[in-house]
């Protein structure tokens, strides 16, 4: 907890977002400018778990380890991405568990009927993105809270998912033939495919957040929405991108997932404790459920905080029924700390 | 006296081709509340109108129909000769309609040339990624042009005091290429350091004639250091309609006092009948 008994910031000069890194004064400053970031509290928390882990457990820092850490932190991190949009937006979105596990039966239904896999695989994630935007037209024309809206959503996938599937798992397509199958190693099977798609998808994501229109306008709408629509900005058409966009990328997580363990099962409370998953790496990485400021790189660490702290307390022999408070109390802790930075950033100007 | 102030011209002849913008009749309901039972209004090219009116009475409304961000339910409007219904704030802009809100409408979390260039932003060719560097350039330049003193842009508004947010919100109207520019207190919340900086930023842009502009204020002794012409709304209908030239701070204090005792034996009187429609303000006494 370095940030604690840090003194008053100084006049910063340039800087306004978590990607740009002006010219900076010594090692103090530095220090400080990087707390002050959005993603410092987290990153710091972060190395200082991965730290003890490596230092109290011995298999921890392995490569090894390293491949069993990625299934509980790169679909986080994916799904986390479009959920930070939402709460910038100042909403949230509790149907990306259910769009997860829906839209992997939704691709094998669809591949069954017919269609190649590549088609199927972009016909079912436009099918999520179309339940997106419904999710959005619920709360922004229909006046729904988005919670309400989207639980609503979620139960109505779950209970769809059990129909179709008749409650039982199906292979999903394109998993039939293990190492030689392009599709299965790019879309969740191999090794690292999902870590891949996690950098480039938070990467993306990040840039999209600081570097356009759709993520100013989408900071604008979840800061200040009567303000935003009266600068003209269209705040309906900003929801449906963002609904759209966290339905897509929980929809790709699952097919990823369901690649992986070429098996899609339908069972709505695993697929529940991923969305709890997802929304706490957003909020440990320090994206504010008040909307208007947020940060998807924070998400991807908060993620891999997630990742790091259940392999670690595994390894560690810590009995499971321990994990969930250790996990509770540490989401408390990152929270305490990133409501204390983001005060002090306020006084220190960044954006 | 008030009859004296009643018997003004309210409307100009139709076909004045001095206007910049008309309102005929213009009335808005929010469910059971009439916001504006029948205004009638015009500005001519190059001149400052100043809206004076209680709380409620519609000023605010009738900018927010002017800007395109409420519809009118009756009533007709010409801007520059032709009919004039903007679809939203975006179309009234892109016909030359700006406004600065009374909440300002600015984001706190953003910079402050974000904020300068929200919803026109410079972006890059072919990818469309913003073009921060040169906004913040142009929000320097656009800032120093009209006077205002912003040390740093890259700052959230929410660092800045009420004049200096204040200050940007008219500065992004100013700085776009509107000719018609709707100021809905553009004083609130300055001291009168910041005020006066606005105050000498309108009479340059009056000296210079290219903008029209309507503001809405509650300061009669800015009323009359800024405007060419004074309506006073009231009730939802324009009452008054006079230059400031022949007016006085202790006139329009009058009018306004005469006006609200008027409004008061009206409403006791009033049996529903509305009053006739290109003279909303009959005379009571």
């Amino acid at each position: 907890m370095a940030v604690t008994s840090r003194p008053t910031p100084p006049p910063s000069e340039a800087a306004e977002g978590p990607a740009r890194r002006g010219a900076l004064g010594g090692a103090a400053g530095l220090g400080r400018r990087f707390l002050t970031l959005r993603e410092g509290s987290i990153t710091v928390v972060t190395l200082i778990t991965f730290v003890y882990f490596a230092t109290n457990v011995g298999r921890f820092a392995t490569g090894n380890n390293f491949t069993n850490l990625l299934p509980y932190f790169a679909p986080y991190a994916i799904m986390a991405a479009g959920e930070v949009f939402v709460m910038i937006n100042g909403e949230i979105d509790l149907s990306i568990g259910a769009m997860y596990l829906f839209v992997p039966f939704l691709f094998h239904e669809v591949h069954h009927a017919g269609l190649p896999i590549y088609p199927a695989l972009i016909a079912s994630l436009a099918v999520a993105a179309a339940l997106g935007v419904c999710n959005a037209v619920a709360v922004s024309v229909l006046n729904i809270s988005s919670f309400v809206a989207t639980l609503g959503m979620l139960f109505v996938l779950d209970g769809v998912t059990l129909i179709m599937s008749h409650a039982a798992p199906v292979n999903t397509p394109g998993t039939a033939v293990i190492g030689l199958n392009t599709f299965a190693q790019v879309f969740g099977a191999g090794t690292y495919s999902e870590l891949i798609w996690a950098v480039a998808i938070v990467g993306l994501l990040q840039l999209v957040l600081t570097f356009t229109r759709w993520g100013l306008y989408t900071i604008a709408v979840g800061g200040n929405r009567i303000g935003a629509a009266e600068a003209g900005i269209s705040v309906r058409r900003v929801m449906m991108r963002n609904f759209a966009a966290s339905a897509v990328l929980a929809g790709f997580t699952g097919i990823l997932e369901a690649v992986r363990v070429t098996t899609a099962t339908p069972d709505p409370s695993a697929s529940n404790d991923i969305l709890f998953q997802a929304i706490s790496a957003a909020v440990i990485g320090g994206t504010l459920l008040r909307g208007g400021s947020g940060t998807v790189v924070g998400a991807l660490i908060g993620a891999l905080f997630l990742g790091i702290l259940h392999d670690g307390l595994i390894l560690k022999g810590v009995s499971a029924n321990y994990l969930d408070l250790y996990l509770g109390i540490a989401i408390l802790i990152a929270m305490a700390i990133n409501t204390y930075v983001s005060r002090v950033r306020v006084g220190s100007g960044r954006a | 006296m008030p009859e004296a102030a009643a018997t003004e011209t309210i409307v100009a002849p139709k076909t004045d081709p001095a206007d910049v913008l008309r309102v005929e009749h213009v009335s808005k309901r929010f469910g059971p509340v009439t916001a504006l039972r029948d205004v009638s209004l015009h500005l001519r090219k190059g001149e400052v109108l100043g809206l004076l009116g209680d709380n409620g009475a519609g000023k605010s409304t009738l900018i927010k129909i002017l800007s395109g961000f409420h519809h009118a339910d009756a009533g007709t409007m010409w801007l520059k000769g032709e009919t004039y219904t903007p679809r939203n704030v975006q179309d009234a802009r892109s016909r030359g309609v700006d406004t600065v809100f009374q909440d300002l409408a600015l984001v706190d979390e953003l910079s402050v040339y974000h904020n300068l260039f929200l919803n026109r932003e410079r972006v890059y060719r072919p990818v469309p990624l913003l073009a921060n560097r040169a906004m913040r350039r142009q929000a320097r330049k656009a800032l120093d042009e009209i006077g205002i003193n912003i040390p740093r842009l890259d700052v959230p508004v929410a660092r800045l005091s009420g004049g200096q947010r204040q200050a940007i919100a008219v500065a992004r109207t100013v700085s776009g290429d509107a000719d018609v520019l709707l100021l809905d207190e553009p004083l609130a919340a300055m001291g009168a350091k910041e005020g006066a900086m606005i105050l000498e930023l309108i009479e340059r842009l009056k000296r210079e004639g290219r903008v029209s502009i309507i503001m809405i204020l509650h300061n009669y002794v800015h009323v009359l250091a800024a405007c060419d012409r004074v309506n006073l709304i009231q009730d939802g209908v324009i009452s008054l309609d006079k230059p400031t030239a022949e007016t006085s701070v202790e006139e329009l204090t009058e009018i306004v006092v005469e006006e609200y005792r008027r409004a008061r034996l009206e409403a006791n009187l009033r049996n529903g009948a509305p009053a006739s429609s290109d003279r909303p303000a009959t005379p009571a006494t």
